[in-house]
């Protein structure tokens, strides 16, 4: 019995032993700096309003006005440039809200609009610009229909009498089309599209398609208000014939932006109506949008008083984002990664694809870390990213700086009493804490949030935030309680996050240490680890509520004030729009529809505050301000040529061809360098890559660093936004290290056992495992793809020929000779044993 | 079954001399190693009888279900073609008339996997897709279905019936280890290498270390779809080993000792023969699982 249960503690241990012995087998296993060719323009004009006509007629106003225009060439969709003007007479009765419809309650505004066509009275009609080629978002700004009494464009001094006419705009006047009541002045300026058609513009239904209610984008044409010195500045955004497909202005339509100073009707006769002079006060704001003098007000833009006082500035549109499809037939070569790069791919692919000597660039958007991996597996020819990564297979990656960018955080900030936009605004990193963790209650809907309930609801009501920065209002917003971000894992991300755990104040906020002021953490966030390259939403709090719509659906509520999104495009067009990815709006379509929610309404201009995570890139194309960020206490740091060359400075590169590593200790100590400074590198493998794909990445290296980097908004040129590589100053250590990469990458020199390529007609190999030891011991000879000439390539014409890996394995070999030896073995030697016993017992 | 050599040790010891003459200690070491090794040797060589000889039966059986299976998947029009297809599915049939093979392929190539046959790699296209298909194969235990497929020669003929038609491929050379890898594949080309392990010197038939690759070649393959799997994970890769097992060996192996130790108590109540009629059956099933399990600790290609 007890020789039996030794026995089984035997054969456990037998069991064991043979257990370890099969497992030891081969486990192996934006800046802003002038542009030398941007086309600022600047126009002056004597602007006059007359009354009486010969010599009766009497100056009254006179003004000697000049307009300039920021820029006027190469100009891409949504872009805003600055339209400023000095000399105009004084606006009274402002508007919150300037753009389109909403802007017309205002006198003497001086509007600025985008109109086809040239201004030159010799150009053929088709080709004209003229007001019917001019675009607005609504009929209102097209179309009056008013009691003879105030129709005031029927005593313009400079009008045809046929526009004087009481149905005018249009031979035959369309009075059925347009429900015309017979007996009103009524004035249509028609649309006319860029392939000829005619919108009568007089009812909503006869508007473009672009101009419907709830279009996509918002207005865009605005009357600028002019301040009591007679300056004044708008940001004005411009079209192309991808956002507004009617009014057609791409590379090839010309178009202009008309700036027109309303300085009210000249009138011909003695009509009271006609010669009025405007009701309201210079600088006086209506913001309830009551009553003002037709006369001066700038719905009669149209009118010719006011038409001939009209600035023009011709604008060229820079090739569109489709170019390289339609021009170029060729199979595209996919770039994969950071969205930094996306504005100067713009710029840079149409040079690749016009090209024939080149290849066909393709940039494609996605988070840095799967296009890394795509890179890896050699789907795509290389990754665009802002940092070194792990990489996974044996093939070593080179990482070559080709454009230093960076993100800032946006934001659209008015002041109070419509005293214009913010325009240095200052965050610290405790501050970009508390956005990012959620800490600002947003509204009462987060007091009931456990563990902070005395927390500002947003960050314009912190005492920290109104410290820095004094004279904003303090009105409370949910979009105020957030800095809208990016939902996916990015490079951004963590080069933010870093610059917030380098600091020592924001870090032990995060840690739950309550800051000056007693503010703390959301405890969802307390003590979560930073750097991070994906910003988590972990606040699950749901608020109780007695409203139906929140009954209905219930949401944690610091979530949908965050809302990331996906790209950085998107932010800055919230930003731009002034529109905050919010989602707390309860809405139905009618009040048997279920409650749902949405997306906050746009923000009123004079109110916004809008906060955003953007690419540097995107920032100077949309006209965004940014930012200044905190480095050192005190020292507030915004993105300028300069401030990106500092950082740059900074950079430490570990090793040969990999990515500098701009530590935000040392910008810290660096006190002047802007701490979201980031390189783009385009990462691709210098070994184990198609010959013909690696010449394509090798290329587009150089070209990028020589030709790329030089300032422009043509092809192949870098936007603002980015500080140019060159091969002396700051950047030089960048250059250097970028032609060593793409020498190492064309070259492919060294060599590595073949991978699996997912790609098909691509798969070199008969088995693509290359998980077995050195391949370099086999056949050494076999395994160099040669220097610079590939000595195979005669044989194989795409790539390199090498050997066949051995997968060999040791366990293989011994593993069954081993068992049958045991067998054999524990056989004999147990019938041994037993013999031995046998005898003894015996004797 | 373990168990029987230390109870018929005890059975056959003389009662009388156990009586008078106490047994040393010395002899009761010597048992001791007796019995031991005597487990060892057993246990041994049921695990080699089971992976060279009992394995191909249940290897059989597989093929025959997987064969059914398949036909019916071809008839229904169901039979995969990809890219990604749940493991363990047949996904062609292969034949190669000249070595008298015929065997279902199925989808990965895990250790477990190529027990029931041979099995396609998963990052590559399936077999007769335009592009390398890979299917690796045992060599010398469970059926050996690849055992013989270093002895194809160039011109060979291989069929592939798969879900989007019949593919007929001719060999085209053999690689091992250092060889130079064949010219990529042209468009259009479908290419298809057999995997297997083979072994060299006297022990040829069991050392099985060595890798050896079949290429073959057809001309126009059925197109691929994409969305393959970018690789495979470390376990399915060549002469790799399935570690993911360990948890089910240790408790067949707990079981089989539970068994044995059942097995003891019921004889001091039972006669040995009713003993052994119910014990049989469970200790053969024990030993035949934990084998199957052991195996996978094996290299997939041998």
């Amino acid at each position: 019995m007890s020789a039996l249960l030794r026995g089984l503690a035997v054969v456990l241990v037998g069991c064991l032993s043979m257990v370890g012995l099969l497992v030891t087998g081969p486990s192996s296993g934006a800046t802003s700096a002038p542009r030398a060719d941007s086309g600022a323009v600047t126009q002056t004009k004597q602007l006059q309003r007359v009354f009486g006509e010969g010599d009766a007629a009497e100056v009254i106003d006179e003004r000697d006005v000049s307009v300039s225009v920021s820029q006027t060439r190469q100009l891409r969709g949504r872009e805003r440039v600055r339209v400023s003007w000095s000399g105009a007479r004084p606006s009274g009765a402002r508007a919150a809200d300037p753009y389109g419809e909403n802007g017309m309650t205002q006198e003497y505004p001086v509007v600025v609009l985008q109109c086809r066509g040239v201004d030159d009275p010799s150009a053929p009609a088709a080709r004209q610009l003229s007001p019917e080629t001019c675009w607005t978002s609504t009929r209102q700004q097209r179309s009056l229909v008013v009691p003879d009494r105030t129709a005031v464009w029927r005593h313009d001094l400079y009008a045809s009498e046929t526009e004087r006419a009481a149905k005018s705009g249009r031979e035959p006047f369309p009075s059925s089309e347009c429900e015309d009541p017979a007996t009103f002045s009524s004035r249509v300026t028609p649309f006319r599209t860029a392939d000829g058609k005619e919108y009568l513009a007089c009812t909503a239904a006869t508007m473009p398609p672009e101009a419907a209610v709830g279009a996509a984008y918002p207005p865009a044409e605005v009357a600028g208000f002019t301040d009591a010195n007679g300056d004044g500045t708008v940001s004005f955004e411009l079209r192309s014939e991808v956002e507004n497909e009617s009014l057609g202005c791409s590379a090839t339509t010309a178009c202009a932006i008309v700036v027109i100073p309303i300085m009210g009707i000249s009138c011909v006769d003695e009509d009271l109506e006609c010669r009025r002079a405007g009701r309201w006060l210079p600088g006086s704001s209506n913001f309830a949008k009551q009553g003002i003098d037709l006369a001066v007000s700038p719905e009669l833009w149209w009118s010719a008083s006011n038409w001939r006082n009209r600035f023009t500035f011709p604008v060229t549109f820079g090739l569109p984002a489709d170019t390289c499809d339609i021009q170029d037939t060729r199979p595209p070569t996919g770039f994969y990664g950071s969205e930094l790069l996306s504005q100067a791919a713009l710029q840079w692919s149409p040079a690749y694809c016009l090209d024939k000597s080149r290849f066909k660039f393709q940039h494609n958007r996605m988070p840095d870390e799967a296009g890394f991996k795509i890179m890896e597996t050699g789907q795509g020819a290389a990754a665009l990213v802002s940092g070194q990564r792990e990489t996974e297979g044996s093939d070593p990656v080179g990482y070559a700086p080709t454009a230093v960018t960076g993100f800032a955080i946006g934001y659209s900030i008015d002041r109070p009493d419509n005293a214009g936009e913010y325009a240095d605004l200052r965050l610290t990193p405790r501050l970009v804490a508390k956005l990012l963790t959620q800490s600002y209650l947003g509204s009462d809907l987060g007091r009931g949030h456990p563990g902070m309930a005395g927390n500002p609801l947003a960050i314009n009501n912190d005492p920290e935030f109104r410290e820095l920065n004094p004279g904003l209002d303090e009105i409370s917003r949910e979009a105020a309680a957030t800095v809208l971000s990016l939902s996916e894992s990015s490079d951004v991300i963590e080069t933010l996050t870093s610059w917030i755990a380098a600091d020592p104040e924001a870090r032990a906020f995060v840690a739950g240490k309550p800051d000056r002021w007693g503010m703390v953490v959301n405890p969802s966030y307390k003590g979560i680890a930073l750097p991070t390259r994906e910003w988590p939403m972990l606040d699950s709090y749901v608020p109780a509520s007695e409203r139906e719509c929140l009954k209905l659906n219930p949401a944690p509520y610091f979530t949908q004030l965050a809302a990331p999104v996906s790209t950085l495009r998107k932010i800055a067009e919230a930003l731009l729009d002034a529109w905050p990815n919010v989602q707390t709006k309860c809405e139905r379509a009618t009040v048997d529809d279920p409650w749902k929610l949405g997306r906050i309404d746009r923000q009123g201009v004079g109110t916004r505050f809008v906060l955003g995570i953007v690419s540097l890139g995107d920032s100077a194309r949309f006209g965004l301000r940014n930012a200044s960020l905190q480095t050192a206490p005190g020292r507030f740091v915004a993105p300028t040529q300069e401030s990106l060359a500092a950082a740059v400075r900074l950079g430490r590169q570990p090793g040969t061809m990999l990515p500098f590593v701009i530590k935000q200790a040392a910008v810290r100590k660096a006190g002047r360098a802007y701490p979201g400074t980031m390189v783009v590198y385009t990462a691709a493998r210098t070994s184990g890559m198609d010959r013909a794909e690696a010449a394509k990445v090798a290329q587009f290296i150089r070209v990028s660093t020589r030709e790329g980097q030089r300032p422009g908004r043509g092809n192949g040129q870098l936007p603002a936004g980015y500080l140019p590589i060159r091969d002396t100053g700051a950047t030089a250590p960048l250059f250097r290290s970028a032609q060593s990469v793409a020498t190492a990458v064309a070259a492919q020199r060294e060599s590595s056992p073949p991978k699996p390529e997912p790609t098909d007609t691509a798969t070199p190999t008969g088995d693509p495992a290359p998980e077995t030891a050195p391949t370099a011991d086999d056949a050494p000879g076999a395994e160099e793809p040669g220097d610079e000439k590939p000595v195979d390539a005669n044989v194989v014409p795409t790539g390199a020929t090498t050997a066949t890996p051995d997968a060999g394995s040791g366990l293989g070999r011994v593993a069954l000779p081993l068992v049958l030896l045991l067998a054999v073995l524990g056989g004999m030697l147990s019938g041994a044993a037993r013999l031995t016993l046998r005898l003894r017992r015996a004797r | 079954m373990t168990t029987a050599t230390p109870v018929r040790a005890g059975s056959r010891r003389r009662p009388a001399a156990q009586l008078t003459q106490p047994p040393s200690t010395h002899e009761e070491q010597l048992r001791l190693f007796s019995t031991a090794l005597t487990v060892v040797g057993i246990l041994a060589l049921w695990f080699a009888a089971q992976v060279l000889f009992l394995g191909s039966l249940s290897q059989d059986r597989e093929q025959a279900l997987l064969h059914d299976r398949f036909r019916s998947d071809l008839a229904t029009a169901v039979a995969p073609v990809g890219p990604v297809v749940p493991e363990r599915t047949p996904v062609s049939l292969l034949t190669v008339p000249g070595l008298g093979l015929e065997q279902v392929v199925v989808e990965g190539t895990s250790s477990g996997a190529l027990l029931s046959g041979p099995g396609h790699r998963r990052d590559t296209p399936l077999p007769g897709q335009v592009g390398t298909s890979v299917i690796y194969g045992k060599g010398a235990t469970y059926g050996a279905p690849f055992g013989r497929i270093a002895e194809l020669t160039a011109g060979d003929r291989i069929e592939v019936v798969a879900g989007q038609g019949t593919q007929v491929f001719t060999v085209t050379g053999i690689r091992r280890a250092g060889d130079p890898l064949p010219a990529r594949p042209v468009e259009q080309e479908a290419r298809l290498t057999l995997v297997s392990a083979e072994g060299t010197g006297r022990l040829a038939a069991l050392s099985r270390g060595e890798v050896v690759y079949v290429d073959a070649s057809a001309k126009e393959g059925f197109p691929a779809p994409a969305g393959r799997l970018g690789a495979v994970p470390e376990e399915e890769r060549a002469m790799a080993v399935d570690q993911a097992i360990l948890p089910r060996l240790a408790l067949l192996l707990g079981l089989l000792v539970g068994a044995t130790a059942l097995i003891v108590l019921l004889r001091q109540r039972w006669s040995g023969v009713l003993t052994w009629v119910m014990a049989t059956p469970v200790v053969l099933a024990l030993s035949w699982a934990t084998t199957d399990a052991a195996m996978r600790l094996l290299p997939n290609l041998v």
